[in-house]
């Protein structure tokens, strides 16, 4: 019958696995990538962190407002000490939030966070924050926790940032499983 | 074994053999029996959207009571109405539409319309049908094994969410469905390789690419998208599955992760696979509107080339699904523009099959009369597409039932419109019989009012803000919605006129022609007998 051109045939095939195998890659290499991609661009509302302070101080104003959540699963109560602080851009603020520990065993938590407008995420920038690391509450204690801040000069040369006059920062708490599943509790 | 081949090259082994189909290595008998399985499957996802029907038909709990009638709670409580939303979707792509149009068509005619005696890799051809039942089976089985709590089946819609799909769902169910996807895409790729092996290799002499039948060009577009995409999903639906259950959190956001990262690897995979399903239905069009019309296709280049355009768009546009997760304006801005592109290549499609049908002698032959419903009700649906690509129209309609209503006209009406029209165009050949075409014309005008009559008034509930998934829904929605039940009702007479046609054709046994359609049917396929030679081309055509 014919001759089937064999060798032919397991090149196009060995790139095509190859292709296949080179998209599953990039699956997981988007974990990073995206991770990266929204510090970066401030996607989604990642803040920034900051080493140093802002340097210049100008007479715009901006009113942060502060927001706070809990995952259901979480035993805490967790709040904003204060609504909201006006700052001058530039300038470095302090604010605080609460969180207490409502059940009888020490609890592990851990905050994501983000700001809205979205776009203002690029210029807003933590000096410290309780969100940078996980916090351990023991049975009924209270604590009272830090964020420090301030709003990038920068702000004021970006003209798509003219009507940026507040700024919600916004954390949501999770129990901290080390790194653990969500699901992982919940067996079958 | 070609040797082997060569002597028995007009021994057809008999249908009663089971080695023939459960070892079989012949492109045509495993394009049939994919064509039997997506029958099987589309009966039992049918099935479940009659479920959805009933139970939307009024306001309150019709079906999914939760209450023991008896027989226990025969169809389970509300968590189950949205097993049944999800199982639906799930089954009608990767069980129906998909082994249908590539699987059953693909296999059939690839190799015939390029003059190719059997597939590259006939043994892998072999698998990856097998491979099919086993991932089906586990799909049912999911629905049967603890998904949330006690509630039976994987109820988070067939995107599968995290959290819903993670630690919203802790039973095995979504494990098992996990599996089940895993099998059908490792199935899914292996016949991505084989077609695009075949194409590229094993085509007669002088069918350069750019002679190649449109059908061909449609479902070598096809792979490549396959191979591209289903990959992706393959890796997110692992991420899932090791979030679930060994502790990682790619998905969690106490652990680092981001739910909405998942949204992005799976729509990477699924705009793609929504052309994955359509894209095979462009390429039978374009045959039966050029045989019906007894001219050559208008603009085959552009055709060609349309194809692949939408195929490299399609890769781009993904995040029109997400408008709603909360982007940055500019990059929905960039979303909306691409997404509006892709209108442009699948306009061309359009324009030129009614350009083909300009001046042509046509004749409304059955499969024509599917074709040409294709076209109206796909176009529907690509204007409701651009509809949608506004970012800002569809925060408001994102989740109603005017996308349901969008997706359905491009799929179930116009993937399934393409292949019933491909199953009319090509029964003859593949079954050697002919068919009752006044049934099948019957089932024709059923199954297009019958649908219509589903989805039309669709857009109207979506429009007044009907979400979709939900068991219920206010008693202002409840017209439209027994419209919409009653063209179930309608499309189900179709359904029936369907098997009737298959019926009568297996009682009636007329014996069918080697090419039944006349001048206008040019492709290699209708050179050969009805059905053609268990093996052909032994001698190669040669095309001009
Ligand atoms: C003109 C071309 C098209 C455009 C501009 C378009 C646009 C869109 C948009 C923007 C959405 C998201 C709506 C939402 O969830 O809020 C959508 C959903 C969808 N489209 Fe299209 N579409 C087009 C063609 C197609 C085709 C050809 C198919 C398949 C054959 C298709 C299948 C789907 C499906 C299945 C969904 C819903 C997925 C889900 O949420 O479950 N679309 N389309
Ligand atoms: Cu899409």
């Amino acid at each position: 019958m014919i001759r089937m051109p064999l060798n032919k045939n397991a090149r196009v095939a060995a790139f095509s696995a190859l292709a296949a195998a080179v998209m599953v890659g990039a699956a997981y290499a988007a974990v990073p990538l995206y991770d990266l991609f929204c510090r970066v661009t401030g996607y989604g509302g990642t803040t920034q962190v900051a080493v140093g302070e802002a340097g210049a101080i100008l007479d715009r104003e901006v009113t942060v407002y502060f927001d706070a959540n809990t995952n259901r699963n979480l035993p805490w109560s967790f709040e904003p000490v204060q609504r909201s602080i006006t700052v001058r851009v530039g300038e470095t603020a302090l604010a605080y939030y609460t969180a207490t520990n409502n059940s009888s065993q020490p609890v592990t938590g851990v905050a994501t966070y983000n700001v809205a407008p979205y776009k203002a995420a690029t210029y807003f920038s933590k000096l410290e924050c309780f969100c940078f690391t996980e916090q351990t509450l023991q049975p009924g204690e209270s604590i009272e926790m830090p964020v420090l801040f301030f709003v990038d000069p920068l702000i004021d040369e970006e003209r798509r940032m003219d009507d940026v006059a507040s700024i919600t920062l916004s954390y949501t708490f999770f129990e901290s499983e080390d790194g653990g599943s969500a699901s992982s509790d919940a067996a079958p | 074994m070609s040797a082997d081949a060569a002597t028995h090259d007009d021994h057809t082994p008999s249908m009663w053999d089971w080695r023939r189909w459960v070892l079989s290595t012949n492109h045509k008998d495993i394009g049939t029996m994919y064509l039997v399985f997506a029958i099987f499957a589309g009966i039992i996802g049918g099935g479940l959207s009659g479920l959805i029907r009933w139970e939307l038909m009024e306001p309150g709990l019709q079906v999914f009571t939760g209450e023991d009638t008896g027989w226990g709670a025969l169809f389970g409580n509300a968590h189950n109405y949205n097993v049944v939303t999800t199982m639906h979707a799930l089954i009608m792509i990767f069980f129906m539409v998909m082994p249908a149009m590539i699987g059953g068509f693909g296999n059939w005619f690839v190799p015939l319309m390029i003059g190719a005696p059997d597939m590259a890799f006939p043994r892998m051809n072999n698998i990856s049908f097998w491979l099919l039942p086993a991932s089906f089976a586990l799909a049912l089985m999911s629905m049967f094994v603890p998904g949330a709590g006690a509630d039976l089946g994987f109820g988070g819609g067939w995107v599968l969410y995290p959290p819903l799909s993670t630690s919203g769902h802790n039973g095995p169910a979504m494990d098992l469905l996990i599996l089940s996807l895993h099998i059908a895409g490792v199935s899914s790729i292996l016949g991505a390789i084989n077609f695009i092996t075949t194409i590229f290799n094993m085509r007669a002499p002088g069918m350069t690419i750019h002679k190649m039948p449109l059908f061909v060009w449609s479902v070598l577009v096809t792979v490549f998208l396959l191979l591209l995409s289903l990959p992706v999903l393959a890796g997110a639906l692992t991420m899932l599955l090791t979030d679930r259950n060994f502790g990682t959190a790619f998905f969690a956001p106490e652990g680092g992760g981001d739910p909405v990262m998942y949204q992005h690897l799976f729509w990477f995979f699924g705009h793609p696979e929504v052309y994955i399903l359509i894209l095979p239905g462009f390429g039978i069009v374009s045959h039966i509107v050029s045989t019906f019309s007894r001219k050559p296709i208008f603009g085959y280049l552009g055709m060609a080339y349309a194809m692949v355009a939408i195929g490299f768009i399609g890769f781009i546009v993904w995040a029109h699904h997400m408008y709603t997760v909360g982007m940055p304006v500019d990059l929905k801005a960039y979303f909306v523009a691409a997404t509006m592109v892709i209108a442009v290549p699948t306009g061309i499609k359009i324009f030129s099959w009614i350009a083909t049908m300009w001046g042509g002698s046509i004749e409304f032959r059955t499969p024509m009369m599917w074709a040409i419903g294709f076209i109206f009700l796909f176009t529907v649906g690509g204007v409701t597409g651009v509809v949608l690509a506004n970012a800002g129209v569809d925060q408001a309609l994102h989740d109603t039932y005017y996308v349901v209503a969008h997706f359905h006209y491009v799929l179930s009406l116009g993937a399934v419109f393409a292949i019933f029209a491909g199953w009319y165009y090509w029964f003859e050949k593949i079954f050697g019989v002919k068919y009752n075409s006044f049934l099948a014309r019957a089932q024709f005008f059923f199954f297009f009012i019958g649908a219509n009559v589903i989805f039309f008034p669709q857009h109207f509930l979506g429009l007044n803000g009907m979400p979709r998934r939900y068991v219920d829904y206010p008693d202002a929605f409840e017209f439209w919605n027994a419209v919409s039940s009653w063209g179930y009702v309608i499309m189900l007479v179709g359904m029936v006129l369907f098997f009737a046609v298959l019926i009568d054709a297996m009682i009636r046994r007329r014996k069918a022609d080697a090419n039944p359609w006349g001048e206008g049917a040019t492709t290699l396929e209708w050179t050969l007998s009805s059905p053609p030679p268990f093996h052909q081309f032994s001698e190669l055509p040669k095309i001009k």
